[in-house]
C-alpha cells in the first residue's frame, strides 16, 4: 500500500493541513461553479430532476439501442457486464412515457422502469437536502458534547465537512449524479468519517505516551480500519457494478471516494490541526 | 483454548446474549413458521426491486388551507365551492380541504371576498381523507384477491398534511396497477317490488356528491349523505312512486348494488316516502345503525357510493415496476457480493494481523452480526436494494470497530494483566459508543423521513450499529481475550 508509507510524524502541523485545504477550496469551487449553472452544487439524477431509468439485458448494441429511443427524449446508454444496460431519459409527458412503456414492454420484456415526476423530484431534493442538513447539525452537537473542547471537535467538524464536500466535487468531476442513493452515501460518509477522527482525538488527547508514538499508532489502526471498510465497499461495488444494480452501485461508488477522501483528511487536515494544537499546548 | 475457558466463555453474559440472538434470529428466519419451499430464504420479506413487481407514486391534486375570518365559515365554504367547482372540507376549526390543485395567488381573493384570509397554505389533504383513500385502495386490491400489496401515505417533513400515497403491487405489472388504481365500479340503486322482484332506479352517475359518515343527534345513527342530480332526483321519485313504495315504504327495501354484489339494504323512511309524494328530493341519507359497528358500515357505504373512485384527484408523479425475473437474479448478485464482502475483508484482516486467531473470531462476529440484523430485519422492514447496500456498509464499519477493539487491548502485541486489559477494553467501547452515536444521528434524519425511499438503508445502518455497540463488540472482546490470554 502506497498510502502506507506516509509518515505521519515526518512534516509540521502547518504542511500537513495545507495540501487538504487547498483541496476543500478546489472542490468548493467545482460546487460552488455547478451551484451557479444549474442550482445544485452536483448535477442532479433521475431521482431529483424527474425522468426515467431503464434497466435492460441485451446484447443489442449501445448504438441499436440509442437508435430504438432516439424519438425519446434520451440522455444516457451505461453498460454493465453480460450485456446490462442503464438507460436514462429525461422527463416527458404521459402520453409520450406511456408509448416508451409500450415500446420498452414489448422490446425488452424483462427491463426494470422507474420514472419520477418533475415535482416530485422537487419534493424529493428538497427532504434530501433538508435530511443531510440535519444529519451534519446532529453530528456537530454529538461531537461538541463528546468533546466539550473547542480546537478538538471543530477539527473532527471540518474534516467530516471536507469529506463531503470533497467527495461531492469528485462526484460532479466523474459524472456521478446526485440521487437518493448517493445523498444516503454522503451520509454515511459523515458516520465513517467521524469513526476515525475519534479514534485520532482519543488516542491523541486521552492517552499518555509520546506524541510522536501515539500518532504513528493510531495511524496504523486507522489505517487498517479504513482498509478493511474499502475492501467491503469496493467488493460491493464490483458486484453491483457488473451486474447493473444501479442504486448499489451509486452508493458504494460514492462511499469509496468518501474513505480515500477521509484518508486524506483524518490524517493531514485533522491530525495536523490536533498535532498543532497539542504542540502549542505543550509550549505553554 | 481448552474446554474450561470455553466454559467459563460461554457462562459470560455478553457471549451467551450473543449467540442466543444468533440462533433466536436463525429460528425466526426458518423454523418460525417454517417456509421449506422457499429454501435459503425463509421468511426475509423481500421489497419489490428483489420479488418484483410495480409501484405508484400519487399525488394528492389538493390544498390544505389555514384561514382566519371575522365573517361567517359556512359563507366562506360555499363561495369556495361556487368559485372553483370542486369540493371544500372543513376539517377543523381553521383549517379547510379543498380538493384542488390551485396556487395560493390564486386562492387569496375568493377569501377576500368573504372577509377571510389565508394563515397557512399546504398541499395534501387532511389524515381523514388520506385514510378513506388508502381504505379504498386497499379495498380494491383485496378485490383482486391481491395479498401483496403496501400502501403509504407520505407526509413530507415540514408539512403536516399527506400529500402522496405509494402503493406496491408485488407480481404485477404497470399496465395493470395502474389499470387497478383508475378502475371504478357500476353502482346502481334498485327497489324492491315485489318479494324477490327489484327494478332499476339509478346509476351512479347521477350521485353528485357523497357526504362523510354522520351521526344523527337524536337517534344516535350513524349514516352517509348524498346528493342526487335534478334527473336522479326525478326518476328516484318516480319509481318510488310508479311501484308503491310511497304508500308503503316499509314494503319496498331499496337496494344499492356495486358491481352487481348487494352492499346496501333498507326500506324507504316514512318521512321520506312523505316528501316524495310531493317533490323530488335531492339529498337522501342511508343510515346504517348505532355505534361503533354503524360507523364501520357507514365506513364502508361510503366508499360503495363513490363507486371506488377516490375523493381526490390524483395524478401519478412516479410509477416503477421490476420484472420477477430480474429480482430474482438481483438477489443472487446481492448473496455473491456479500460474500464476496466478507471474504476480501477476512483478507484484508489476514494481511494486517497473520494470526488465524483474530481473523477467524472477527470474521466470525461479523458474520454473525449480519445474521442478527437479518433476525430483526424480518420483523421491522422488507429487504430491497438500498437495504442491502445498508447492510454491507454496516459490515465495513462493523470490521472497523474490530480493528479498534484489537488494536487497543494489544498493545504492542501482547496481551495485557486482566485489569489493564479490561481498562482498555473500556476505553476502546469508550471509543465505539462515540462513533456509534454519530453514525445513529446522521442517519436519524433519513430513517424519520416519510418522503424517503431510502428509509430501510438508514433503518438497516442505525439497527446494525446497535447491534453492533449492544452485543456484537462487547462480546469480541471477551473472545478475544479468552483465545489471546491462553
Amino acid at each position: 500500500m502506497e498510502f502506507a508509507r506516509y509518515d505521519v510524524n515526518r512534516y509540521s502541523p502547518r504542511q500537513m493541513v495545507a495540501l487538504p485545504l487547498v483541496i476543500l477550496l478546489l472542490a468548493l469551487m467545482v460546487l460552488g461553479y455547478t451551484t451557479l449553472t444549474t442550482g445544485l452544487p452536483v448535477t442532479p439524477g433521475i431521482d431529483f430532476a424527474g425522468g426515467t431509468a431503464v434497466t435492460l439485458f441485451t446484447s443489442e448494441s449501445k448504438e441499436t439501442i440509442e437508435a430504438v429511443f432516439a424519438g425519446y427524449p434520451l440522455l444516457s446508454v451505461g453498460e454493465g457486464i453480460g450485456g446490462g444496460r442503464y438507460i436514462q431519459f429525461g422527463p416527458m409527458d404521459d402520453a409520450e412515457y406511456q408509448s416508451l412503456v409500450a415500446l420498452i414492454n414489448e422490446r425488452y420484456p424483462d427491463a426494470k422502469i422507474d420514472q419520477i415526476g418533475e415535482t416530485f423530484g422537487e419534493t424529493l431534493r428538497s427532504q434530501a437536502f433538508l435530511a443531510l442538513l440535519f444529519s451534519f447539525i446532529g453530528m456537530t452537537i454529538v461531537v461538541m458534547i463528546a468533546f466539550r473542547n473547542l480546537v478538538p471537535a471543530g477539527a473532527v467538524v471540518l474534516s467530516a465537512f471536507a469529506d463531503i464536500a470533497v467527495s461531492a466535487a469528485v462526484m460532479q468531476a466523474l459524472g456521478i449524479p446526485l440521487s437518493l442513493g448517493t445523498t444516503a452515501a454522503l451520509l454515511m460518509l459523515i458516520g465513517y468519517s467521524v469513526d476515525s477522527d475519534i479514534l485520532l482525538t482519543t488516542r491523541l488527547l486521552k492517552r499518555k505516551g509520546k506524541l510522536d508514538e501515539k500518532l504513528a499508532g493510531a495511524f496504523r489502526t486507522g489505517i487498517i480500519m479504513t482498509t478493511t471498510t474499502l475492501a467491503a465497499i469496493a467488493a460491493m461495488w464490483v458486484v453491483a457494478t457488473a451486474g447493473q444494480i444501479q442504486i448499489i452501485s451509486e452508493i458504494a461508488s460514492v462511499l469509496l471516494i468518501g474513505l480515500v477522501v477521509d484518508l486524506m483528511n483524518t490524517w493531514m487536515l485533522n491530525a495536523g490541526i490536533l498535532k498543532g494544537y497539542i504542540l502549542r499546548g505543550e509550549k505553554r | 483454548m481448552n474446554s474450561k475457558t470455553l466454559k467459563k466463555l460461554l457462562k459470560d453474559w455478553r457471549v451467551a446474549l450473543l449467540l442466543l440472538l444468533v440462533v433466536g434470529s436463525l429460528v425466526g428466519i426458518y423454523l418460525i413458521p417454517p417456509n421449506p419451499e422457499k429454501g435459503f430464504e425463509g421468511n426475509l420479506q423481500f421489497g419489490l426491486d428483489l420479488e418484483g413487481g410495480s409501484w405508484l407514486q400519487l399525488e394528492f391534486q389538493s390544498v390544505v388551507v389555514g384561514y382566519s375570518t371575522t365573517g361567517s365559515v359556512d359563507d366562506l365554504v360555499t363561495n369556495l365551492q361556487t368559485a372553483l367547482d370542486t369540493e371544500v372540507i372543513r376539517i377543523d376549526e381553521n383549517h379547510l380541504e379543498i380538493r384542488k390543485d390551485i396556487q395560493r395567488d390564486d386562492l387569496e381573493p375568493i377569501f377576500a371576498e368573504s372577509g377571510a384570509s389565508i394563515v397557512t397554505y399546504q398541499k395534501g389533504v387532511s389524515a381523514y381523507t388520506a385514510d378513506e383513500v388508502k381504505r379504498i385502495l386497499n379495498e380494491k386490491v383485496n378485490a383482486l384477491g391481491m395479498q401483496d400489496a403496501r400502501i403509504h401515505l407520505l407526509t413530507p417533513t415540514g408539512s403536516g398534511f399527506p400529500q402522496y400515497v405509494r402503493i406496491e403491487l408485488a407480481g404485477v405489472d404497470m399496465a395493470t396497477a395502474q389499470e387497478i388504481v383508475g378502475k371504478q365500479g357500476v353502482f346502481e340503486i334498485r327497489i324492491q317490488t315485489a318479494g324477490n322482484e327489484t327494478q332499476h332506479v339509478l346509476y351512479g352517475d347521477v350521485i353528485t356528491s357523497v357526504s362523510v359518515p354522520q351521526k344523527d343527534p337524536y337517534t344516535q345513527e350513524w349514516g352517509v349523505g348524498f346528493t342526487l342530480s335534478d334527473a336522479g332526483a326525478e326518476a328516484f321519485r318516480e319509481a318510488a312512486l310508479r311501484y308503491g313504495a310511497v304508500d308503503n315504504p316499509s314494503a319496498h327495501h331499496l337496494i344499492m348494488l356495486l358491481d352487481n354484489k348487494t352492499v346496501y339494504s333498507a326500506p324507504l323512511s316514512s318521512d321520506l316516502a312523505a316528501q316524495l309524494r310531493s317533490a323530488p328530493v335531492r339529498s337522501l341519507s342511508a343510515t346504517t345503525g348505532t355505534g361503533d359497528a354503524g360507523l364501520d358500515a357507514a365506513m364502508a357505504l361510503e366508499i360503495h357510493l363513490r363507486a371506488g373512485a377516490l375523493p381526490v384527484k390524483v395524478d401519478i408523479v412516479g410509477s416503477g415496476s421490476v420484472p420477477a425475473a430480474l429480482g430474482e437474479q438481483f438477489k443472487t448478485m446481492i448473496v455473491v457480493a456479500g460474500l464476496l464482502a466478507l471474504l476480501t475483508v477476512g483478507l484484508v484482516v489476514y494481511y494486517r494481523y497473520r494470526e488465524a486467531a483474530i481473523v477467524l473470531p472477527m470474521v466470525a462476529i461479523n458474520l454473525s452480526e449480519i445474521i442478527i440484523l437479518l433476525g430483526i430485519a424480518r420483523f421491522v422492514i422488507q429487504l430491497d436494494l438500498a437495504t442491502i447496500a445498508g447492510l454491507i456498509a454496516v459490515m465495513g464499519t462493523g470490521i472497523d470497530q474490530l480493528v479498534i477493539i484489537t488494536d487497543e487491548v494489544l498493545h504492542e502485541g501482547r496481551v495485557p494483566s486482566p485489569s489493564l486489559y479490561m481498562k482498555r477494553y473500556e476505553r476502546a467501547l469508550g471509543i465505539i459508543a462515540l462513533s456509534a452515536a454519530t453514525v445513529i444521528i446522521a442517519m436519524l434524519p433519513l430513517a424519520l423521513m416519510d418522503l424517503s425511499t431510502l428509509r430501510g438503508f438508514a433503518i438497516i445502518t442505525i439497527l446494525g450499529v446497535l447491534i453492533g455497540i449492544l452485543v456484537t463488540r462487547p462480546a469480541y472482546g471477551k473472545i478475544i481475550m479468552a483465545i489471546l490470554s491462553k
